[in-house]
């Protein structure tokens, strides 16, 4: 399982990119270790304001949905639309080409964590 | 996070083997079983669907022998289909019904000889469908013997099933038809293989003695078989629209609403639940098993609501993304539902449309 240094990541197990004003997200290696198979992934609409902690896509793996949460708050500037015909990326490549969505962050974001610290929080 | 007792689950004999192979192990009808091995589901619904061939520990299922000489009379009154129809060394599917006409459960029954047969039986249901074989079979003259603590029951299914198993079997595997049987040695020890399964895949079910269980399990796997886990299982099964008890047929539906009657032989005579089914049959279904297919992106699962022309109708019994057919499921709607109206599945509080299609949802290749 990896957790790359830098990146920040989130108690609901998904990672965040920031890079100036946008902030990319995905879910982490061990949220689509747990999940298993991912077969579908409901993408938040281009152009929808988040709140931080808000329910923005969802991720379904053959046996389970699960809800993923906008660590940030702002609009959804870009989705990764290839999810929709391979959502596997998700598994292969959770951190490059499994990527869900970015946005332009407005300030707020929920308790973000380091590498480190997600970690520890993985194995509490 | 489960809280059901791991401790208190039972184990098949083959629970070791499964934690070595990395199986995500799950309660499954009152057994700690694997969903999946380290391959993950979709890997291994590949290769049964595929050129190989998967290998199932399904001994959580249970096994019960009749013998006697009442045994035709007695399975004729308890079980829906026509067991007189039976020749030896055949299977056939059927119920076991209540009163009420609903269903206690559904089984395989083997035709071993005129005063000996065998059954095959849920896992979840085994106790109560004992107790109930036992209770009935006080006015006829046969014994009710539940075997299923003494039985491995694996599945082999898949294009290479056949030429995996022969190497361990002393009959010619060819001789047997699709759902026959034959008492065969695996091992030298006796056992049952039939041509049956739950994948729509050629394959065999393989019922041996608990002894071998482990080193008929290894050999399998270093002939090249795979081991596959409840959640590809239960992904071929949808696949071919075939019931799963607790999701199609349960104690609330009768075999005129599960599409059940072409097991439920009217004509044979008495047997319990007949008259119940008689009447739902003349009063019409509560409501009817459909098959459809999305239209819509997302996938169709069990409990989600069924609209028709933007209303409730019923709901999802069983349903999953196919590989091969995209969302599928089976569903109960209204009886007036089952042929007209507009479609859709609700996910996350948006209506999906679908269509109605017919079952098996991908082309099955059992051997007929």
């Amino acid at each position: 399982m990896t957790i790359p240094v830098d990146l920040k990541y989130t108690k609901e197990h998904e990672w965040v990119r920031i890079g100036g004003d946008v902030a990319t997200f995905g879910i982490s290696d061990h949220a689509q270790e747990a999940l298993g198979d991912i077969v579908f992934v409901e993408l938040p609409e281009v152009g929808r304001t988040v709140d931080a902690g808000e329910a923005c896509a969802v991720v379904e793996s053959v046996k389970a949905v699960s809800d993923m949460y906008a660590p940030v708050a702002g609009k959804v500037i870009e989705v990764n639309g290839a999810l929709e015909t391979s959502p596997e990326q998700v598994n292969t490549d959770p951190y490059g080409t499994g990527w869900i969505a970015k946005v332009k962050m407005s300030g707020d974001t929920v308790e973000l964590l380091s590498d480190d610290e997600y970690n520890t929080y993985l194995e509490e | 996070m489960t809280d059901v007792d791991a401790n208190k689950l039972a184990k098949t004999p083959l629970h070791e083997e499964h934690i070595a192979l990395g199986g995500k192990m799950v309660p499954f009808a009152g057994f700690d079983m694997p969903v999946q091995y380290s391959a993950g589901a979709l890997k291994e619904y590949r290769i049964v669907r595929g050129d190989g061939a998967g290998l199932f520990d399904i001994s959580h299922m249970g096994q019960v022998r009749i013998s006697g000489v009442d045994s035709l009379k007695f399975l004729q009154y308890v079980t829906t289909n026509d067991v007189s129809k039976l020749v030896d060394g055949q299977v056939q599917y059927s119920g076991l019904l209540n009163t009420q006409g609903t269903f206690i459960d559904d089984i395989t029954t083997y035709k071993i000889s005129d005063n000996e047969y065998y059954l095959c039986i849920n896992a979840a249901n085994r106790h109560k469908d004992v107790a109930h074989l036992q209770k009935k079979a006080a006015n006829f003259d046969v014994a009710v013997t539940d075997e299923s603590d003494d039985t491995t029951l694996l599945a082999l299914q898949g294009a290479k099933a056949q030429s995996m198993l022969q190497p361990l079997v002393d009959t010619d595997l060819e001789s047997i038809g699709y759902y026959n049987f034959a008492q065969v040695h695996v091992n030298g020890k006796a056992a049952i293989i039939s041509r049956t399964g739950y994948t729509g895949e050629d394959g065999f079910e393989v019922y041996i003695p608990n002894s071998i269980a482990v080193e008929v399990w290894r050999q399998l796997l270093a002939g090249g078989a795979a081991p596959i886990g409840l959640a590809a299982r239960d992904m071929l099964r949808t696949e071919m629209g075939y019931a799963l008890y607790g999701h199609e047929i349960s104690a609330s539906v009768t075999p005129v609403e599960a599409k059940l009657m072409w097991i439920t032989r009217l004509e044979k005579g008495d047997f319990i639940g007949r008259d119940a089914v008689v009447a739902r049959k003349s009063d019409g279904p509560r409501k009817r098993l459909i098959a459809l297919k999305l239209t819509g992106r997302g996938i169709p699962r069990e409990h989600y609501k069924v609209y028709v022309d933007g209303k409730e109708s019923g709901e999802i019994t069983s349903g999953m993304h196919s590989p091969m057919a995209g969302g599928v499921a089976l569903a109960y709607v209204k009886p007036e539902h089952a042929e007209s109206g507009e479609l859709s599945v609700v996910i996350r509080n948006k209506q999906i449309p679908a269509e109605r299609t017919t079952t098996p949802f991908v082309r099955s290749n059992v051997r007929r």
